[in-house]
Parts: C-alpha cells; sequence; structure tokens
C-alpha cells in the first residue's frame, strides 16, 4: 500500500517536471535544427549560436546588460547597509519604518513604477530627466526588497547586536564594529541575495522596454529585436540566457547551501 | 566631531533620497495626477475613472486582467498543491530534482516564455504543424493569440513559484494528526477536508495573493505575444505613456492609480494570513 502510493506520487512529480521542461527542450530543439515542420525536427546545426556569437552587437548588448544590472545592485546595496548602520547602532525603532519603505515596490512591481518615474522625470531638470538615471534609480528601487530583506536576514543571523558589543568592550568605536566587523561577517549571507536581484534585472524587459526603449539595447531588448527576423536565432539568444541566468541563481543557490551547512556544524 | 553628534545621520541620506525621489513621490505624483483633469489643468475630477469604468475598452482591461490573474492563480495553485502533497507523500531522490527544476524554471518567464509558446503553439509553431498534418483539429487551431493562450502561458510561470511556496507549507502537517484521524474512522479524505487544507489554508491564502500581484503586473508576456493587442491593464497603462497613440498621462495615472489599489489588496490579504517571522507560533 505505502509503495503504491508513492509511485502514485512519483508519477505525479514526474508528470509536472516534463510539463515545465516542455518549452525549455523545445526551444532548445529549436535552436539547433534548421527545420521544424513535423515529429522529428531535420538539418541539425549550430549555425544560429555561431551567427549570434559573431555578431558584435549581441556582445554588446550582454555588456549593457551587465553594466545596467552591476551599477544599480552595488549602489543599493551600499545604501541598504549604510541606513541599516544608523537602524542597528541608534535608532532601532525606525526598522519598522524601513521596512514598510521596502515593501512598497511589490505594490508597484511590473510596469507601474517605469510609467510613474517616466512621467513625473520627462520634464523635470537634468539630472532627473536623464534616461539613464531614472533607470538604475527604478532598478535600485526594484530590487530594493531582496536586498533589505536579504541584508536584515542576515544582521539578525550573525547576532549583531552582541558583536558590536563585544567589539565594543575591546575598545573599537560603532563606526569600526558595524563596518569591520558585522558587515565582513554577513558579506557571504549579503551575496545570495545580490545574485537574486542580479537574476530578475538580468531578465527584465518592462522596465527597460519603458525607460530606454530602443535607445538602449540589453540583452533582452536584442531578444525582442531579433524575434521579429529569425526564430531559430531567437531561440539560440533564449538558451544562452537562460543559461547564464541559471548559472547565476545556481551560484546563489550553492552559497546559501554552503551557508547553511555551515550553521548546522 | 563634538558639535556633530548627529553627524551619523548622514548614513540615512542616499536611502532616503532613493525612495523619496524615486518611490513616494512618483507614487504620490501619480496618484494625486489621477484625479486630476485632462488636458493639464489643475482640478479635481473624477471623470478619469468614471471614463475608465464606463468605457467597454477599460472595463473589459479590467475584466480581462483580473479574470486572467485570478484563472491562472487558481489553476498554478491547484497543480502546486498536487505536486507538494506528491513530495510531502515521499518521492525520494526525485524531490531534490524536482526543487531544482522548479529553481530553475521560475527564471523562465517574460519574452523567453512567450516565444517558447510561440514555437510550439502559434500560427507556425510546431505542434501547430503537427496537427494540421496529422488532422488534430485541437493543436492545428489552438487559440495561443487570445486570453485563453495567455492564460496557458501565465499559469505556466505561476506553477513554479507556487509550488516552490507551497512546499515548505507542506512541512508543517504531522504524520501524528493522520494516525489520530485515522483512529477516529476518519479516511485520508476527511483527514484533507477537515485537517490538512484548514491547516494549510493561510499558507494558500497567501500564495494566492502573490500569484495574483504576478500575474497581474505581468507586462512581458503578453507585449510579446500580442503587442498592445490584446485589452490588459498593463498593457492600456503604458500605452498611455509611450508608444504611437495619443499620450493622455492623467488618464493613465488614473489606470495606474487602478492597479495599485488592486495590488495593495492583494499585498494586505497576504501579510494579513501569513505568519510573522520571528513570532510564536
Amino acid at each position: 500500500m505505502q509503495k503504491k502510493k508513492n509511485i502514485g506520487a512519483k508519477i505525479i512529480v514526474i508528470v509536472v517536471i516534463a510539463y515545465l521542461l516542455l518549452p525549455l527542450l523545445m526551444t532548445l530543439i529549436y535552436s539547433l535544427f534548421k527545420e521544424w515542420i513535423d515529429v522529428v525536427p531535420t538539418g541539425f546545426t549550430f549555425a544560429a549560436y555561431a551567427e549570434l556569437l559573431a555578431d558584435p552587437a549581441f556582445w554588446q548588448s550582454v555588456l549593457r546588460t551587465v553594466i545596467i544590472s552591476v551599477i544599480p545592485i552595488a549602489l543599493c546595496t551600499v545604501f541598504v547597509l549604510l541606513a541599516m548602520y544608523v537602524v542597528v547602532l541608534y535608532h532601532p525603532e525606525w526598522d519598522r519604518f524601513m521596512q514598510v519603505l521596502c515593501t512598497i515596490p511589490y505594490a508597484i512591481q511590473g510596469v507601474i513604477l517605469p510609467i510613474c518615474v517616466l512621467s513625473l522625470y520627462t520634464g523635470a531638470p537634468e539630472p532627473l530627466n536623464n534616461r539613464m538615471v531614472m533607470l538604475v534609480a527604478t532598478y535600485m528601487v526594484v530590487i530594493l526588497p531582496y536586498v533589505y530583506q536579504g541584508i536584515r536576514n542576515n544582521i539578525a543571523g550573525v547576532g549583531a547586536g552582541r558583536l558590536i558589543e563585544a567589539a565594543q568592550m575591546l575598545g573599537a568605536s560603532k563606526l569600526y564594529a558595524f563596518f569591520r566587523v558585522v558587515i565582513p561577517n554577513i558579506m557571504s549571507g549579503v551575496t545570495v541575495s545580490v545574485m537574486l536581484a542580479m537574476a530578475i534585472v538580468f531578465g527584465d524587459f518592462v522596465i527597460i522596454n519603458t525607460l530606454a526603449g530602443g535607445h538602449f539595447m540589453t540583452a533582452q531588448m536584442y531578444m525582442y529585436d531579433v524575434m521579429k527576423k529569425s526564430g531559430q536565432r531567437t531561440c539560440a539568444v533564449i538558451i544562452i540566457l537562460f543559461v547564464v541566468t541559471l548559472l547565476i541563481s545556481g551560484f546563489a543557490f550553492v552559497l546559501q547551501s554552503k551557508q547553511g551547512k555551515k550553521k548546522t556544524k | 566631531m563634538k558639535s556633530k553628534k548627529k553627524a551619523y545621520l548622514f548614513a540615512m541620506v542616499p536611502f532616503l533620497a532613493l525612495c523619496i525621489l524615486f518611490e513616494i513621490i512618483p507614487v504620490v505624483y501619480t496618484i494625486v495626477r489621477g484625479f486630476m483633469p485632462e488636458g493639464g489643468a489643475l482640478g479635481f475630477t473624477l471623470d478619469n475613472f468614471t471614463y475608465i469604468f464606463t468605457t467597454m475598452l477599460y472595463r473589459r482591461a479590467i475584466t480581462n486582467s483580473l479574470l486572467i490573474s485570478v484563472l491562472s492563480a487558481l489553476l498554478g495553485i491547484i497543480v502546486a498543491f498536487i505536486g507538494a502533497k506528491a513530495v510531502h507523500d515521499g518521492v525520494g531522490k526525485l524531490s531534490q530534482a524536482f526543487m531544482s527544476i522548479l529553481n530553475m524554471v521560475s527564471n523562465f518567464s517574460g519574452v523567453p516564455l512567450a516565444f517558447a509558446y510561440i514555437i510550439m503553439l502559434g500560427n507556425i509553431g510546431v505542434m501547430t504543424m503537427i496537427g494540421k498534418n496529422y488532422g488534430i483539429e485541437f493543436l492545428a487551431n489552438f487559440p495561443l493569440y487570445s486570453v485563453w493562450g495567455l492564460l496557458l502561458i501565465y499559469v505556466y510561470f505561476q506553477i513554479p513559484l507556487a509550488t516552490l511556496l507551497l512546499i515548505p507549507a507542506f512541512e508543517s502537517i504531522r504524520n501524528e494528526w493522520k494516525e489520530a484521524v485515522a483512529l477516529l474512522g476518519g479516511n485520508k479524505l476527511t483527514f484533507w477536508r477537515k485537517v490538512g487544507i484548514p491547516v494549510l489554508l493561510p499558507s494558500i491564502l497567501g500564495t494566492f495573493s502573490v500569484l495574483f500581484a504576478n500575474a497581474l503586473a505581468a507586462y512581458a508576456s503578453a507585449y510579446a505575444l500580442l503587442m498592445n493587442n490584446l485589452t490588459l491593464l498593463p498593457i492600456r497603462l503604458s500605452e498611455q505613456f509611450v508608444g504611437d497613440i495619443q499620450q493622455r498621462p492623467e488618464f493613465g495615472s488614473a489606470i495606474a492609480v487602478v492597479m495599485m489599489v488592486f495590488m495593495v489588496i492583494a499585498i494586505m490579504i497576504q501579510d494579513k494570513v501569513t505568519p510573522k517571522q520571528g513570532e510564536k507560533r
């Protein structure tokens, strides 16, 4: 009886896995064959990948994506750490307030925030009307909940209060205690949330399309552009970008499980 | 140094500046603007909202958006419940692989996902062609470029998210409870109806809100699939500000306000039902 039930459960899980992998596999196969109009595709080739990797526009778009992901994430992490310094050491009662500020982005996710920012600042004076400024700042707000949550959980996790007390007893200043004792201890945990944020910005299409249109062609915009030209090449772009995203989030996953192990020891 | 006792407060400035300039002011400005007459004149009016709720096009945008968000969330939760329950029943080593795949495909959304469905079920999609060649009506005439096609795509990205949220919830179900129900003469169905689902209900509701908000705000898949040809709230919202048709910022702001109201309701429900971190259970 017990065995039978488990077989049923296994079948369910396998069916769900098959359903979830189907579109991905189809995309992969589509990118590797010249023609696919019957059950079996014909003409196996790496041509789409070769073309893509030889296209300088593709590499430029990837480079733009990396730049536009790294800058907001780095700035956002620094901003939140600085604010946390004040909240943890001087005004713990402000934490509630900070939490609200870092939850609001959930309510304005998707197309709402970039539209609000765009309509407010298109006519504003420099530097606010600069599309790049708008783009970086909007990404920062979008990833704020993840960065904040990651930092906050880790500060609580390492017992920052006791660490700071100990450091102060040894004669360290508050500044030193926070930036030289607490932050190094939470850095690996913060990396996990940074990677998650990276995957979000990497996969973004709404914000870049709203705020920059075709003027700043990131990898996602490149993909959208190729979509109108060649199905096979689009699939190749999708697969490459998907693998990159996987590597990013896989890296976060490995870090996280490593941390979990450390804690149980 | 002593004269600047509060110098540490400067550390707060970048964060606050970001939140005020790019979160609070844009949102407040949009809300205020939604209540202003069109054309830039000052004053207070509800005309924009009356227009949304009385014009066929925008009423359809609301009903389409709500329909697709509620249905995709419901279907996603049903599949996720079955999947998470299977994991809970025990599938051995398969569970690790399942978790990895869920994490992996949760990154597959937006434009790439829409395109994958286009090559599968679009006008010249692989399955459509196979359907035509072998006379399978259902595949040959699959209505991908419609609300129902979009629903299919939305359900796809809801499932991994919902399952990842529900699997931890199943951990709270104890085997002792099942035994107790069995001792009292109940079968499995009684257990799930009287104990299992009620215990999981907060998690299910919380997950539902997350999924609902997720679908309501989603824009990339719909845009990649149909450009602006399907009436959905995010699409009607963005075309008031960017694109070829005449721009109507005040009216667009009112659409944004309507969307924000739906989002806030979803988040408030989620906040109510999920147990707070650190709170005693």
